[in-house]
């Protein structure tokens, strides 16, 4: 194995330890605790009241623009990652480059907050 | 001072700054521009600006042009302008597709201006995603790089999807917006998965290089006499994904549902630019990216030709609503401009000669088509071709534009439409095998089958009554107007003076092909 | 001599590791992807997807793509399925384990998907079938690093092992500038576009 994939192993043992340490705490709390369901008890909790309607409810679709604003934003993230390890070598070129590439995203952001689509009801 | 020759590791990579071409990349420019200033006005001054936004776009395109001409004008000098090692090519081949975008991009805007504005849908943003689709388009004709290629697809589709669907209280737009996505999401895929067995068989984007590799097998570096299966596939998934774009059959399913619902101009957009942009992009591939492999492509584009054309034809035969009638027509017609790629592998030059001509005419008629349609429904409020019946007798200039435009479509001399036929045909012909021949019998009925339903819609037009005797006649708004006249005379000219089309399309366009 | 032994059987060792994780996760992500497509409720595809990401992003791992395995998890994983999940929520009312999804084309569905199965099996291990991966896969560039010190020029710059981010940077600046900016432009139209449909009149 290389040297490379030998510093994953660290993630690995890490992510290994996380899903034992939280399995183990968990089925020690289930072979500990008494278990006597109610039908009150199973109820969702909703702040105390009593819960209405469905588990799932139809969401604003407001909601959804702020998850593709999310996505697209994330998608320029990972675009400026490569410029930003080798800043100094592409210098104004890159610059400039970059800051068309982000003035044009910013025009989106723009865009959505003057139209109103940023305001949370 | 040199570093390298003191650094202890020998192969340091060094960043080499690409050397930019900024006559060559205005076009680009000068699109990009108008496409945020016409974003930022909109965010400025929100509604008080509606009203100028298609006059900017307007303008925008036509500035555009004006590099494309001098570029035009310089390329006796300098021959084709490459960027990027061969990624973005400027060549003549791409300054004609890039200016058959601007015009008829051009003409999509005077249709829309009217319609959007009466219609009270959501203008600034309509204009901005049609130059942003338009600016797709123009990147498209000159990448020449499988990553540009597939970005440059998806920057033309993306806003052609909402486009669809801008009648957003219409459920029919609805439906066209989402089966258009749909269908072009799912090619995309397919066009993706085809793009990255080449790169993973070649270690290449950029078409000159993968037809270098397309020749000789990837591991060993024999040359190769066949295809291996994962070239195969590689070729046949990239070109299934743009046969869904320009709607050959069988990927012509969305095409009917999507003019048919979506806003008419949008229509007209889809049907002209947007498909011509699918072709520009195979023509590239196919005349540049897998040009070694024409043992692969020509049979795929043979039975895409042949099953367009008698597909889009006969259920054109059956159609009673005029703008599904042009989606099928569609599908024939792209059959046609598929069949020269059938036998590209041979008579490379003719056919692709033959392909620009027919491109460029078939813009020039088919925008005036959807033109009549348009102003026909402002008073009819229909598209069923029974709303065109007698419609000599209260619009008569509409009547002759419609015939013109009709007869144009069937390739009747000496309008537009039967130059580009008869390029067709001789370049199919012209490489004299029997699978050839044989296609070139299919072009010949099917021109005839394709005559009996223009015909009769102008029979229609000119013999009927119009329905209800009523005779109001229809006022045609200038931008309208001069979108009509623009496209009459291109279908005239190109008819009358064949020379200034093939002019331009002689020989040897493609620059690396 | 000894220290080639060494290395030839410590390699040997954590190459039967490597293999033995590599099976264990394309398992895990075929597994998750076969369970996407067949179970009843749309919240719980989505949420196997996100395991077929994750699976996805380790085999990047393996073949020393970082960029891209960073990337799959932040944009496919941390963004994209959230977007999903979002977009479940305002289609249905209501989602219990009830048959939500169409099952009447199953057979059909399942046949497609295993002819294009076979055919691509097919043409990948022919074409592919030989190809034996390096055992560092990582396609690294050499980064020029300015050291702290005053001595002579020569020692000023010395090079260090970039990550395959760096050389992304130089593909991306070097040939693909074009298609960067249209990506900024599509990413704007998309907004734009969703904007439009989204808002009520």
């Amino acid at each position: 194995m290389s040297d490379f994939l030998r510093s994953y192993l660290t993630v690995a043992i890490f992510g290994g330890v996380a899903v034992a340490l939280v399995g183990v705490l968990l089925g020690l709390g289930s072979f500990l605790r008494p278990s006597r369901p109610t039908a009150t008890k199973t109820m969702a909790y909703e702040s105390g009241v009593d819960p209405v309607g469905d588990m799932w409810s139809q969401s604003n679709i407001r909601y959804y623009v702020f998850a593709l604003m999310f996505v697209l934003f994330d998608v320029e993230a990972v675009f400026i990652f490569p410029w930003a390890m080798r800043l100094e070598t592409y210098g104004y070129f890159g610059l400039v480059e970059m800051a068309i590439f982000i003035f044009i995203l910013v025009l989106g952001l723009a865009y959505a907050w003057r139209k109103g689509m940023l305001k949370w009801v | 001072m040199d570093f390298s020759a003191a650094l202890p590791v020998a192969d340091v990579v060094a960043f080499n700054r690409p050397a930019i071409d900024w006559h060559a990349a205005s076009p680009e420019l000068i699109l990009l521009g108008f496409g945020a200033l016409l974003t930022l006005v909109d965010v400025i001054f929100l509604d008080r600006a509606k009203q100028y936004t298609a006059a900017l776009a307007g303008i925008g395109l036509l500035v555009t042009m004006v590099p494309i001409l001098t570029l035009a004008n310089d390329m006796s000098e300098t021959g084709p302008r490459v960027m990027f090692d061969g990624a973005y090519v400027i060549d003549e081949f791409s300054l004609i597709m890039k200016a058959i975008f601007i015009l008829s991009g051009y003409v999509v805007i005077l249709l829309s201006t009217n319609y959007i504005a009466e219609g009270d849908y959501w203008e600034s943003e309509y204009y901005g995603l049609m130059l942003s689709a338009i600016l797709g388009m123009v990147v498209m004709a000159s990448s020449r790089d499988l990553i540009s290629i597939f970005v440059a697809f998806e920057l033309l589709s993306i806003p052609s999807y909402m486009l669809a669907t801008w009648k957003k209280r219409s459920l029919e737009s609805n439906e066209a917006g989402l089966k258009y996505y749909l269908m072009g999401v799912f090619a995309s895929a397919i066009m993706l998965y085809g793009m990255s067995l080449l790169f993973g068989a070649s270690g290449e984007t950029i078409l000159t290089k993968v037809n270098a590799s397309l020749s000789s097998d990837p591991l060993t570096g024999e040359s190769l006499s066949s295809s291996t299966p994962v070239l195969t596939l590689a070729v046949i998934f990239v070109i299934v994904g743009f046969a869904f774009k320009v709607s050959a059959a069988p990927f012509h399913n969305w095409a009917p549902d999507t003019y048919s619902g979506a806003p008419i101009p949008v229509t007209a957009f889809l049907a002209v630019a947007s498909k011509i942009a699918g072709f520009v992009a195979l023509v590239q591939l196919v005349f540049v990216g897998f040009y070694a492999r024409a043992d692969v492509f020509q049979p795929l584009m043979w039975i895409l030709a042949a099953a367009s054309m008698i597909i889009g034809n006969l259920i054109a035969l059956r159609q009673t609503d005029i703008v599904r009638l042009m989606a099928y027509s569609g599908v024939a017609q792209a059959g046609f401009i598929l069949a020269p790629l059938a036998v590209a592998g041979d008579v490379g030059d003719q056919a692709l000669a033959s392909i620009v001509s027919y491109l460029a005419i078939y813009a020039a008629m088919n925008l005036g088509a959807f033109a009549v349609i348009l102003a026909a429904a402002r008073k009819t409020g229909s598209t069923s071709i029974e709303s065109m019946n007698g419609l000599f007798s209260y619009a008569p200039g509409l009547a002759v534009a419609m015939t013109i435009f009709m007869f144009a479509l069937a390739g009747i001399p000496p309008l537009g439409g039967w130059f580009a036929k008869f390029q067709i045909f001789f370049a199919v012909v012209e490489q004299g095998g029997t699978w050839a021949i044989i296609l070139g019998v299919l072009l010949a009925v099917n021109s005839v089958i394709a005559l009996y339903y223009y015909a009769s819609v102008a029979r229609r037009i000119w013999a009927d009554q119009a329905p209800d005797g009523d005779l109001t006649p229809i006022r045609i708004p200038p931008s309208l107007g001069a979108a009509l006249v623009l496209t009459v005379v291109a279908t005239l000219v190109f008819g009358f003076l064949p020379g200034a089309v093939s002019q331009f399309t002689d020989v040897g366009l493609i620059a690396g092909g | 001599m000894i220290s080639l032994i060494a290395q030839i059987t410590t390699g040997d060792d954590l190459l039967v590791a490597q293999n033995i994780f590599w099976w264990f996760f394309a398992l895990v992500t075929v597994l998750a992807g076969i369970k996407v497509v067949t179970t009843d409720n749309i919240v719980h595809a989505a949420l196997y997807l996100v395991i077929v990401l994750a699976g996805v992003a380790v085999q990047f791992v393996f073949l020393g793509s970082e960029f891209a395995a960073v990337t799959q998890v932040l944009v496919y994983i941390g963004a994209i399925v959230v977007l999903l999940l979002f977009g479940i929520m305002l289609t249905r009312g209501s989602l219990g384990d009830d048959q939500l999804v169409d099952t009447e084309r199953r057979g059909m569905g399942a046949l497609v998907a295993l002819l294009l199965f076979g055919l691509m099996a097919f043409s990948l291990v022919d074409g592919f079938e030989d190809v034996v991966l390096p055992e560092d896969t990582r396609n690294l560039i050499e980064v020029e690093v300015p050291i702290d010190t005053d001595i002579d020029d020569d020692e000023f710059i010395r090079t260090q092992r970039g990550s395959d981010t760096a050389a992304i940077g130089d593909t991306i600046f070097e040939s693909y500038i074009v298609p960067f900016e249209a990506v900024s432009v599509l990413l704007l139209a998309a907004l734009i576009g969703a904007v439009v449909i989204a808002r009520k009149e």
